[in-house]
């Protein structure tokens, strides 16, 4: 098998239907803390009814502080933790709450690579074995066929295929996210869900990866839902952006537009409150400080859940729950958003 | 921040520090030779990435280094007429912590869950100021204060847990200042925050500083950071510094390839490049260092003379210096990629 047949079994063409379809997700712990008639109990709502969809050949950033849901709702996607309530539609055929078998067509299409290259990859399994493990599953080939594979796409993710032998522990960090990549590659999936893919990695390396995933996009017409904390990384490597708070997004926009002119106050803070790499620059920008941190997902917000940090904030606008903004393409879930350039 | 506000002074030197330690893959030089200066009121960035020596240095001058695996080979860290490196044990524990504090990455794990933040604060003052246990716990209170924790009185009383990830670095910067120290060595205090988090505890960094005038070594590998806060800086690859600039001057204008190369594969938050230049290979191999410049095998610009020679600091035009036998606005840049492939077969 090779790269061109590959395209005969994804036409590059856009589909109608979008690839991936979240509707209204929510996903909430139950938690219960304190004595047994004393404590209290309620959900921690990690992603509190989100909404997006993602085309084919298209990267949808999804960018927040820790514990604002971003990895949450890629685990629950694919029902890796599984969604409260809500759906999901890959190519218009719904797989919430599917397990086992009958996910197993839908788990090859889509593929996740994690952070740490360090605990996602199996110690004692050989990086061939790693690759391979997958093809196996699948089906895909055998023998000398799969050893064959395993090679192709150790060097489509810059490996050196003579290392197919050798152990996780003998790789650095960034030839360690390359093997994950590689693995996820092995079944031929359409989306990659990418959590967190280069926040481990030296900012040397990080470019390398990122160039990686952007050059492996165009070659395989993949998608990607790059999930991360670093706003520079994502602005250069997504379509789209979406701002979550809470476990809501807040915000979502063409990257050039998101960045170019936030209309969420929260947007605007987290872009402000980033250090630029030019001492110039940094003395004279502007920083929307923020009071206070995030605060618990483990109650429910009334009003807009931003009202107690928002530097704009109208205390008889923002009693009720802002709903996401017009603009078929700019929408930001704000009452005081700037609609006029939307 | 162009320039500190106070007096040129040094207050602290560091010459030719150098440290391994031996590990089970063999003998690993971690800091090789580096020398550089700490300014009263000034902020001295340092840069690198992982195995750069970048923590190395800053453990060795507190005495921190565990010691065998470890071993400073040589070198001195002048402070006030006295050697760090040479002094007995008892005399440095009265300077650290109270001339010299340090701040670290992780504040879960440098402060102790089993005492409270008024504990832990207070004992570095009583011990260092000689203050009674009701002042001591008054001036803890003041110094939470300080760094912004909201109703101190009563937070003081509380464990490091109840207390979150930013709240947490506030404490750990409030535990350092305690002492009115003349340095504070903070050692990636942002890394693990949020970036709006972030903001803040650079904000009060600066702030203190301001007030207090303490001199900062911030050690960092985010550029970002650097360009906030520092006013002058260093790089450092392989354990050695290969580039010393004002902040400005290293932006503007850096002179080696590593620094260049670091600019250049970071992406930026407030506008589009239009492609990422990574730098190629993989971080060095501490115990199996090429021969000459230990960068080399990772640039695009070097030359014949390179794998013979690894180069001194030199003066640049500006203030700075850097170790590099080329002048990279001139020579010719390659592709090193090759260079790399080649050396892997």
């Amino acid at each position: 098998m090779t790269l061109e047949m590959k395209e005969e079994i994804v036409p590059a063409v856009a589909a109608t239907r979008p690839l991936l379809e979240v509707r209204d997700m929510k996903v909430h712990f139950p938690f219960r803390r304190g004595g047994w008639f004393t404590g209290e109990s309620g959900f921690v709502r990690a992603v509190d009814g989100i909404s997006f969809t993602l085309g084919e050949g298209e990267t949808l950033g999804l960018v927040g502080e820790s514990g604002c849901g971003k990895s949450t709702t890629a685990k629950a996607i694919l029902n890796l933790t599984p969604p409260t309530s809500g759906e999901v539609y890959i190519d218009g055929h719904r797989i919430d709450g599917l397990t086992g078998s009958a996910m197993r067509p839908y788990r090859r299409d889509v593929q996740m690579i994690f952070q740490d290259p360090f605990a996602s990859l199996n110690p004692r399994m050989t990086v061939g074995s790693t690759i391979g493990e997958p093809i196996k599953i699948y089906r895909l080939a055998r023998g000398v066929d799969r050893k064959l594979e395993v090679m192709r796409l150790m060097e489509l993710v810059g490996l050196n295929p003579r290392y197919i032998n050798r152990y996780p522990h003998e790789f650095s960090g960034g030839q360690r996210q390359r093997i994950g990549i590689a693995r996820a590659l092995a079944v031929r999936p359409r989306l990659i869900l990418c959590d967190e893919p280069v926040s481990a990695l030296d900012v040397s390396i990080q470019a390398q990866v990122v160039n990686l995933l952007m050059d492996l996009q165009q070659k395989l017409g993949l998608s990607y839902l790059f999930i991360a904390h670093d706003l520079s990384v994502v602005r250069h490597i997504s379509t789209r952006v979406g701002v979550m708070y809470l476990g809501r997004i807040v915000e979502m926009a063409p990257a050039e537009a998101l960045y170019e002119s936030p209309q969420h106050p929260y947007t605007q803070a987290l872009l402000s409150a980033i250090p630029v790499p030019d001492p110039a620059l940094e003395r004279t920008r502007r920083r929307v400080v923020l009071q206070g941190e995030v605060p618990s997902p483990d109650k429910e917000y009334p009003g807009c859940p931003f009202a107690d940090r928002c530097p704009i904030v109208d205390d008889s606008l923002c009693r009720d729950h802002p709903p996401m903004l017009a603009g078929s393409a700019h929408k930001a879930a704000c009452f005081k958003a700037d609609t006029s350039s939307l | 921040m162009s320039s500190p506000s106070t007096s040129h002074e040094t207050l602290l030197r560091v010459e030719d520090l150098r440290v391994e330690f031996h590990t089970d893959d063999g003998l690993v030089t971690a800091v090789r030779g580096v020398d550089w200066e700490l300014r009263a009121g000034e902020t001295l960035g340092v840069v690198g990435e992982s195995g750069s020596g970048k923590s190395v240095t800053a453990l060795a001058l507190m005495g921190l280094i565990p010691q065998p695996p470890g071993k400073i080979v040589s070198g001195r860290a002048m402070y006030r007429g006295q050697d760090l490196l040479k002094m007995p044990s008892r005399a440095l524990s009265d300077i650290r912590g109270n001339r010299i504090a340090m701040i670290f990455q992780d504040p879960m794990t440098a402060l102790n869950p089993f005492l409270t933040v008024e504990d832990q604060l207070t004992e570095v003052t009583r011990r260092h100021m000689g203050l009674s246990a009701r002042e001591a716990t008054a001036h803890a209170i003041d110094m939470l204060e300080k760094v912004g924790i909201p109703s101190a009185s009563k937070r003081v009383f509380e464990y490091p847990h109840q207390f979150s990830g930013g709240m947490r670095q506030r404490v750990m910067i409030a535990m350092a200042l305690s002492c009115k120290p003349d340095i504070l060595i903070a050692d990636e205090p942002t890394t693990a925050l949020d970036v709006t988090i972030q903001a803040q505890i650079l904000e009060l960094m600066k702030e203190l500083q301001e007030q207090e005038g303490t001199a900062i070594l911030m050690i960092t590998h985010d550029l970002g950071v650097i360009a906030n806060i520092a006013h002058r800086v260093q790089v450092m690859y392989a354990g050695r510094v290969v580039e010393k600039a004002t902040v400005d001057e290293l932006f503007a204008n850096p002179r080696h390839p590593y620094t260049l190369g670091l600019l250049e594969s970071a992406p930026r938050v407030d506008k589009l490049e239009a492609e990422l230049r990574p730098i190629p290979g993989q971080p060095p191999d501490l115990s199996k260092l090429p021969g000459g410049c230990s960068f080399r095998p990772r640039c695009p610009f070097s030359i014949a003379d390179c794998s013979r020679i690894d180069p001194p600091l030199v003066k640049s035009n500006s203030d700075g210096s850097y170790a590099c036998l080329v002048n990279i606005d001139e020579a010719p840049r390659h592709d090193a990629t090759s260079q790399i492939s080649e050396e892997l077969s």
